[in-house]
């Protein structure tokens, strides 16, 4: 049966009634309208549900709420906006870095996480943190270059 | 250009007030944020019927604030068109670019413009649009003739003013001008979807003069896309909406026997089962209730036999074995077409001595189209009408597809588009709509449909296999003297939706067959040619069009078994094609692709392996006709004897597809169709058991990831002058891949690979 549960989610406390052992991601995107994490496989395999929980880059998908609890949860709504954009974001507008984009709220999030540990990745780097997210459009040149962009503006 | 009586005269909106009339609708980019997507029912009564063709209005809005809209029946599926589309209109109505809004699809709102596949968007709508917006402009420029008192020679328009010449003080805004009016202006138009023309007498600009088309327009798309305030269909909600599951068959025509609903009540959120014949899905007020109560039906990644679920089925076994698959096709080809003759290869073959006779086969698998977001739609089914939500390819089509299943006259049926994940052809976009159909008439309330990720990869229809007899003759003075290639290709264009034949009406839509697809162009100028398409066989999965249909699989025929003529000829692979070549647009790419990378003249290494050595260089090309378009590409591989694994380093791919739109964008497309294609060469293969689809997932199907990405893409334009039209570019750079590969790979290590996927151990195998 559905229980109350609080979720912090960019920087927000937020109420949310959902089953215990239903996953997040239906939680974020059914019950708070936030979009950004987007259903890809349900199995943990493609990536386009991250989000960043206490700076890991992790699949909602595959993440019952009730393993939640008190963990502070970014999804890509909690980065910028259009009008306001992180850097990340504003990295990929400037290289054009999507086709369909459904990926590409994994590759941000990946790539959120990665900087946040690592400021200045290699190119390696970057492919390794990125290797369990799919893009079947093929965008992946400019996503790595959208990365190092990020990179190289960051303090 | 003629005004009708009610001059632009029509309902006075304001710009939310018109879009809120037709249904709400907007893309993604627009004024409005997500949550206030969720639609109401449409007002009934409301014409959900398309636009007429022959009227401004279906073309275009101008709205009070100085922005417009540009309606197209054309979609985005990730390729840019909207933004390409939004260039040409933008450039004939001199309207900046970020003023001007698109929709797309949506049936009521949209002409039929046919469907958006085969790189025909920007090729066939764009002149459509083109001429939509010159006549938008004039009559523009008329209504000011007739604000101002002068004639229309006098005025001049400008990012969205018109102003009388010499006068700059005397301007109007087109906003001030249409005060918020509907265009409802005679245009003209005939013809249908590819074919239509609009606005025949529309003079458009001088392409010389443009300023817009030809420039890196940045994507109206991808700001939103990024920030996660993009709505792709996946995220449409509508009031009062249920979520619903499929329950597939477990073998691919397996009966449905029994559904034992035992503890599906207990599911929090459940509302019931909804079955029809062979169609079994579940609803329920979540999606979570959904997803579980369609597992305990059966639903999950890998069962284990036709009754693992709580839905009993058939026992079903009718696939051919998978390694028999390409018998199988030669078996069922039913039609057999010349593409190419020419001379007499027989004779050829029995007057040739001293000559090199080279027979080879070919063998490509099924692929999927793997979109990485699953098919998903919502429908409202009425008693008397219905509205689809869908990212189809081919709103207008599957509009009428629904219709005929629902038995609801067409004027009655509204699908409004939204953008899905891209789909690279016929995926399951359009049978998911037929499934949300299905169950929303059951249940009498509106219905979200999306596929888990076993029912995309498991029932998607798929690109076929295809298997291909080569035989060449080079003389003894290494001549090339005869070509013979024959391709056994399954119905590609088979259209039938698995929903209705889930429910017992098979043909209520849809054809197969292979239509007008074109499965190659053949090329070359030997004297003695025979090439022949044996069409139409059957291969149990269901087919459909994936990105360049067999053009990609016979490319990598073609292409690789020149290499095959060269390397008997001894001579170096771009020369050998060259000299039996006479289309000047394949010599030029084919030779700004060698500049670019600097190719050097020489035959293809086939140096013989010395044991388990280092990795080895090697370099390949080839080229493609596909549409009008030419592509070249050459790539460096570097192969591993001890894996078998194959790296791909820097990849130059010369492009011409005629004056390109935006340039960044062509880039992007061909940067997309070079991985896609690769992951197609290196990884990819559905595999399958007697009942049914076995790769169900991303390990059961891998695709390329990030580890396996070449080093470097550089893209030449060829040809990128107003003397060309733009040929569509969403596709052509696929073909010539998986050819390139396999020559590089004999260029490195002598040994040829004829087979898809080049998985590494099928190169360590073939390297003996
Ligand atoms: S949707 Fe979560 S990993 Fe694919
Ligand atoms: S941009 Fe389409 S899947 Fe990555």
């Amino acid at each position: 049966m559905p229980q109350n549960t609080t979720l912090n989610i960019n920087g927000k406390d937020q109420a949310v009634s959902v089953e215990p052992d239903s996953m997040l991601i239906y939680a974020l995107r059914n019950n708070l309208g936030l979009h950004g994490p987007r259903f890809g496989c349900g199995l943990g395999e493609c990536g386009a549900c991250t989000v960043v929980i206490d700076g890991e880059a992790i699949r909602s998908c595959i993440t019952p709420v009730s393993t939640i609890g008190t963990s502070k949860i970014t999804t890509l709504e909690g980065l910028g906006t259009v009008d306001n954009p992180h850097p990340l974001q504003k990295a990929f507008i400037q290289e054009q870095a999507a086709q369909c984009g459904y990926c590409i709220n994994g590759m941000i999030m990946a790539a959120k996480a990665l900087l946040d540990h690592t400021p200045h990745p290699s190119r390696d780097d970057i492919k390794e943190a990125l290797d369990g997210n799919l893009c079947r459009c093929g965008t992946h040149m400019r996503i790595v270059r959208a990365i190092e962009r990020a990179a190289s503006q960051a303090e | 250009m003629k005004q009708n009586e009610s001059g632009i005269g029509g309902a006075q909106l304001n710009r939310r007030g018109f879009l809120q009339a037709s249904g709400g609708l907007v893309v993604a980019f627009s004024l409005f944020n997500a949550t206030e997507i969720a639609v109401a029912e449409p007002a009934a009564g409301r014409s959900v019927a398309s636009p007429p063709a022959g009227k401004l209005y279906a073309w275009l809005a101008v709205h009070p604030d100085n922005t417009a809209t540009l309606f197209t029946g054309k979609v985005e599926t990730g390729n840019g068109v909207l933004t390409a589309l939004a260039q040409i209109a933008a450039e004939e109505l001199d309207l900046p670019i970020d003023r001007l809004d698109v929709v797309m699809g949506t049936t009521s709102q949209t002409v039929d413009q046919g469907p958006s596949y085969g790189s025909m968007t920007v090729r066939y709508a764009g002149p459509q649009i083109r001429q939509a917006a010159a006549a938008g402009r004039q009559v523009l420029i008329d209504l000011a003739a007739k604000h101002f008192g002068v004639s229309s020679n006098q005025l001049v328009a400008r990012e969205g003013t018109i102003t009388i010449l010499g006068s700059s003080d005397r301007s109007i805004t087109y906003g001030k001008l249409v005060d918020g009016k509907r265009l409802d202006v005679d245009i003209g138009a005939s013809g249908e979807r590819f074919a239509m023309k609009v606005a025949p007498e529309a003079r458009t600009k001088d392409p010389s003069t443009y300023t817009v088309v030809g420039k890196s327009v940045k994507r109206k798309d991808i700001p939103g896309k990024v920030t996660g305030e993009f709505t792709y269909v996946q995220d449409v909600k509508v009031d009062g909406m249920l979520h619903g599951r499929v329950v597939r068959p477990y073998g691919v025509e397996s009966r449905l026997l029994s559904v034992d609903e035992n503890g599906l009540k207990d599911i929090p959120g459940f509302v019931q089962v909804v079955r029809r014949e062979n169609f079994l899905g579940v609803v329920a007020e979540t999606e979570w209730g959904a997803i579980q109560a369609a597992e305990k039906l059966g639903s999950t990644l890998n069962p284990s036999g036709p009754d693992d679920g709580q839905a009993k089925w058939s026992n079903w076994n009718g696939l051919s074995p998978m390694d028999q698959i390409w018998d199988t096709l030669r078996q069922t080809a039913g039609i057999n077409r010349s593409v190419a003759s020419t001379g007499s290869v027989d004779i050829a073959l029995a007057s040739q001595s001293g000559g090199q006779v080279l027979k080879a086969t070919y063998k490509t698998p099924f692929q999927m189209h793997g979109s990485i977001g699953p098919s998903c739609a919502i429908a409202d089914v009425k008693s008397d009408r219905a509205t689809l939500w869908s990212g189809t390819q081919m709103p207008h089509e599957t509009r009428g597809d629904i219709a005929k299943i629902l038995g609801i006259p067409l004027d009655d049926v509204e699908l409004r588009w939204f953008e899905a994940s891209g789909g690279y052809g016929r995926n399951g976009l359009d049978h998911s709509v037929a499934d949300a159909a299905i169950m929303s008439q059951e249940v009498g309330r509106p219905v979200r449909v999306q596929w888990m990720r076993w029912d995309e990869h498991g029932w998607e229809p798929k690109g076929p296999p295809i298997v291909q007899d080569l035989l060449g003759i080079v003389d003894k003075d290494g001549n090339a003297i005869a070509w013979r290639h024959h391709m056994w290709v399954p119905t590609i264009t088979d259209t039938h939706l698995i929903a209705p034949a889930l429910i017992g009406k098979p043909d209520v839509t849809g054809i197969t067959g292979t239509g007008a697809t074109p499965v190659i162009r053949y090329v070359y100028t030997f004297d003695n040619t025979d090439v022949a398409v044996h069409d139409e066989g059957r291969v149990g999965l269901l087919t459909a069009w994936l990105r360049s249909p067999a053009q990609f699989e016979t490319t990598f025929a073609m292409e690789s078994f020149i290499d095959e003529m060269a390397v008997a000829a001894g001579q170096d692979p771009l020369a050998f094609r060259l000299a039996h070549i006479d289309d000047p647009r394949a010599i030029a790419v084919l030779k700004a692709a060698a500049e670019k990378y600097g190719w050097v003249s020489r035959p293809a290494g086939g140096k013989k392996l010395q044991g388990a050595g280092k990795p080895v260089q090697g370099r390949g090309i080839a080229w493609v006709n596909r549409d009008d378009v030419r592509v070249a590409t050459i790539a460096d591989v570097t192969v591993d004897p001890a894996s078998g694994q194959i790296k791909v380093g820097r990849v130059v791919v010369a492009h011409d597809c005629g004056l390109v739109v935006n340039p960044d964008g062509l880039r992007n497309q061909v940067e997309g169709n070079v991985i896609q294609s690769l992951s197609r060469t290196l990884h990819e293969e559905v595999t399958f058991d007697r009942a049914h689809v076995t790769s169900r997932d991303w390990e059961g199907y891998p695709i390329l990831r990030f580890s396996d990405i070449p080093d470097s893409i550089d893209v030449v334009l060829v040809n990128n002058t107003p003397q060309y039209p733009s040929y569509g570019a969403g596709e052509p750079a696929t073909n010539p891949t998986a050819a390139v590969i396999s020559n590089a790979v004999f260029d490195a290590v002598g040994v040829r690979l004829r087979q898809t996927p080049f998985r590494p151990e099928r190169v360590k195998a073939a390297m003996g």
